[in-house]
């Protein structure tokens, strides 16, 4: 078991090396930040003299091994175009993106677990039919059209929710804001959690379900009946947690996803998270976001991934770890 | 079974009624406004951007010597008076009684760090050229409150740009970090700075220590919204009080609205063409140039790929500008007579050609580069479309190796004759012209007028010398094809009485705001 951690993590040490490399070489070659930065009217000399400022004069190895020397320490560096140290900026936002995301997996959770289970006992209900086909839709719309259709219904014509932003917030601790707490801040979060959890929250009751469906015809589960077992037994105990190794594989991988990418559904809602920043960034040509944001996001699924291994052994004790 | 329906049944109900009792709006007070625009604010650093976006939110935080007002008005600001002693020395008598919001003094002092700061290249001043041709900032006769400001070159735009120099406070700003700075701006202005999330929202409060009137409006919050359809739902739904640059798609639906009230004017950014004059290229011969620009059916492009919101341009500077020029005309679109002219410099059948652009920076940008590729068809030249995004595109102009290119340009300090040396006249690194030439577009008549035009003191005479200037370059030597200015929109949110002018520069300056009484 430590045996494996230990390697899980050397081995994400290397993706990570990779990522970094990967990453700061394709930024060399996408767009020049000095000609904005030192200003529409700069002179050639002027323009030169940021770019020895800024380091960008040097020879590409040199910059990256710079770049991953001060990464090492923690220092990303200073934003191109805010001027302010990179890691603040996205530790400021990145609370912004968890709660959206913790709210958006809940959401599938619950939902996505609860209706996979009524779906799979009475498959054949007209309901239930109707609920797997409206899983369909969560599953091929596009998030930017769910997110622009819930806008349009519930804050344009029934007026119910905000169109846009993350209401009112209370700082706990730092910079780390909450909008948990009040009741505006989770007026705003109901449209973008169900806009990002929409894809995920049809995707675990599709698994659900299947698992089910499947775990249901078993011996066992026959046993179960037979013995005269009550129904909440049957079917948490013993069916439900044998159909939901899938359910956690996928809501695990998911999450570290829900947070680095839910760029589509904060930028719809105007979200003030890390991919908002991010999408800000590229359109900015503020590199050293870019690169540290895609640092940290790998690390964030790296670990999340690595907990969801763990988490294998403690529902299904088949599985061991050599 | 039943058991466990009736419990996901009341989870649902439950679930349902604290849906409904969050959705009960929260008013917002009556002396608070939220605006939302189309680029966020993307530093608080008032030297560390010269875009207007930035400009725009510095101006409510920080002042500078001269202010400008809603119609474009040079002022008073920090300073009171001004006037050019010789033409390399610039004198102001600066205001008294000024404080920052830490509570320190305004001084001579500041205003001397604050030209020294413009010079400092990344991470502090995005106003380089600015800081370059500043030489010093001295008290005249020992008098603190007279200063005169010398440049290094005769700089007849020098106080034009004054509105957009901000002054710092000069012990906090030595004090504080880059980063710090970046984040918590100190400023004189009548708004002090609250909160600030990156691309997210920026929040202001009034300055109750302003050496002017305090404004009305108490409260004040910026928010970007890039999506267009989030930018509709959010001015209908009355979430915003005011929403700059109505997407042209979407305008018809956000005028029809009828909660929102829809302000136009013509912008200040000129979209034009620029267009190589290398010996051996087409396009060296007037005659060519001349037949481009009478192929290009400019009414067309306004209606169909602006939607009308756009203004035929037979200039590069706007009406506000020193150097524009009413008398310009447009050459009105003739087929017949471009297919004659391509035929006696010798292209009888056209030729090729590659138009590089932007797609992501202008209104519609890569749509107006298509319709010229198809209108130039109707005269036999062969476009070939090359749009790409704009952090690849301008370090292309940067290169200066075009042919035929879509650019827009507007001068923050109203002056031509510090436009053309960036966009026309021959690259010269040594000078620093023609940074934007991305053509390497050379006329040894403009050069000439514009060395002539820089030494004129005299301001009227010198705009003179700029019209002829600007003449020349459109009329007689077509040194770019104008297309149209943009137009500047609005949409304010009828249902709380805001009175609301827009201001040429597109700043959003809230003291310029209120409510109506």
């Amino acid at each position: 078991m430590y045996k494996c951690i230990i390697t899980r993590l050397t081995q994400g040490i290397v993706i990570l090396l990779v990522v970094s490399f990967v990453c700061f070489g394709i930024f060399q070659f996408f767009g020049d930040p000095v000609l904005t930065l030192a200003g529409r009217y700069a002179t050639q000399a002027q323009q030169k003299e940021v770019r020895i400022k800024m380091g960008l004069d040097k020879p590409f190895y040199i910059q990256y091994f710079v770049f991953l020397k001060n990464a090492l320490r923690g220092d990303f560096g200073l934003s191109y175009v805010a001027q302010a140290p990179v890691l603040g900026l996205i530790l400021e936002r990145l609370p912004a993106s968890i709660e959206l995301a913790i709210s958006a997996m809940l959401i599938a959770l619950i939902l996505g677990i609860g209706l996979g289970v009524i779906v799979s006992l009475n498959p054949r209900y007209f309901i239930n039919r109707f609920i797997m086909a409206g899983s369909l839709f969560g599953v091929s719309l596009p998030t930017f059209l769910i997110g622009i259709l819930l806008i349009m219904i519930f804050a344009v014509k029934l007026r119910f929710l905000p169109t846009f932003g993350r209401g009112e917030v209370i700082k706990i601790a730092g910079n780390w804001r909450t909008g948990f707490f009040t009741i505006d801040g989770l007026r705003h979060l109901i449209l973008p959690a169900f806009t990002l959890g929409m894809y995920q929250l049809a995707v675990l009751l599709r698994l659900t379900r299947g698992g089910m469906l499947e775990v249901l015809r078993e011996d066992y589960i026959r046993t179960a009946w037979a013995k005269g077992l009550p129904p909440k037994i049957v079917i948490f105990k013993h069916a439900l947690r044998n159909a939901l190794i899938p359910v956690v594989t996928m809501a695990g991988l998911q999450f570290g996803e829900l947070i680095a990418f839910s760029i589509v559904t904060e930028s719809i809602f105007q979200w003030p998270g890390a991919g908002n920043l991010l999408l800000t960034a590229v359109y900015e040509t503020d590199h050293p976001i870019i690169v540290a944001y895609v640092m940290i996001t790998s690390i964030l699924i790296l670990c999340v991934n690595l907990v969801v291994d763990i988490l294998y052994g403690y529902i299904n004790p088949k599985i061991r770890y050599e | 079974m039943k058991r466990l329906t009736s419990i996901i049944v009341i989870l649902l109900l439950v679930s349902g009624l604290i849906m409904t009792t969050l959705i009960n709006g929260i008013a917002a007070g009556k002396d608070s406004i939220n605006v939302a625009v189309g680029s966020p604010p993307q530093t608080m650093n008032p030297h560390g951007s010269d875009s207007d976006c930035n400009l725009s939110v510095m101006g409510n935080i920080f002042e500078g010597l001269l202010y400008r007002d809603v119609a474009g008005e040079l002022g008073p600001g920090l300073a009171t008076s001004w006037e050019r002693v010789n033409d390399l020395t610039w004198r102001f008598t600066l205001r008294k009684g000024v404080k920052f919001h830490n509570g320190n003094d305004f001084t001579w002092e500041d205003v001397k760090f604050s030209f020294e700061r413009l010079k400092e290249p990344f991470p502090v001043s995005e106003m380089l050229d600015f800081g370059g041709i500043t030489k010093s900032v001295e008290t005249v006769n020992g008098d603190p409150w007279t200063i005169d400001i010398k440049t290094t070159i005769s700089v007849p735009y020098f106080a034009q740009n004054l509105h957009q120099i901000f002054i710092m406070d000069e012990e906090s700003t030595k004090s504080r970090s880059v980063g710090e700075i970046g984040q918590n701006p100190i400023g004189t202005g009548p708004y002090k700075f609250v909160e600030w999330v990156k691309g997210s929202y920026l929040k202001l409060t009034t300055n109750e220590n302003y050496w002017g009137e305090v404004p009305s409006i108490k409260n004040a919050e910026i928010t970007p919204i890039t999506e267009p359809s989030t930018r509709l739902a959010a001015i209908t739904t009355g979430q915003v009080d005011i929403l700059q640059d109505i997407p042209v798609e979407l305008f018809e639906t956000v005028a029809g609205d009828s909660n929102v009230e829809v302000i136009t004017r013509p912008g200040r950014r000129a979209i034009y063409l620029g267009l190589k004059n290398e010996p051996g290229f087409p396009a060296s011969d007037i005659r060519v140039r001349k037949a481009m620009y009478l192929a290009i059916n400019e009414e067309e492009i306004i209606e169909k790929i602006m939607f009308g919101h756009a203004f035929p341009a037979a200039q590069i500077p706007d009406p506000p500008t020193v150097g524009y020029d009413p008398s310009l005309k447009r050459l009105p679109y003739n087929l017949e007579e471009a297919k004659s002219l391509l035929a006696e410099a010798g292209y009888p059948d056209g030729f090729k050609i590659k138009l590089t652009g932007p797609n992501d920076r202008y209104v519609r940008d890569a749509q107006i580069c298509e319709a010229i590729a198809k209108q130039l068809a109707k005269v036999g030249i062969e476009v070939e479309l090359d749009t790409k995004p704009k952090a690849i595109f301008f370090p292309e102009v940067d290169e200066h190796k075009l042919d035929f290119y879509l650019i827009g340009w507007f001068d923050g300090s109203y002056d031509f004759g510090r436009s053309i040396i960036q966009l026309l006249l021959s690259v010269n690194e040594e000078k620093g012209y023609g940074g934007l030439n991305g053509a390497n577009y050379s006329d040894p008549t403009l050069d000439k007028l514009f060395e002539e035009s820089a030494e004129i003191v005299d301001p009227a005479k010198r705009a003179e010398k700029l019209k002829l200037l600007n003449r020349t370059a459109m009329e007689e030597k077509i040194a770019a094809i104008p297309l149209h200015y943009q137009e500047d929109s609005y949409a304010v949110y009828k249902g709380r009485g805001i009175e609301f002018t827009p201001r040429a520069d597109t700043w959003i300056l809230f003291r310029e705001i209120s409510f109506k009484k």
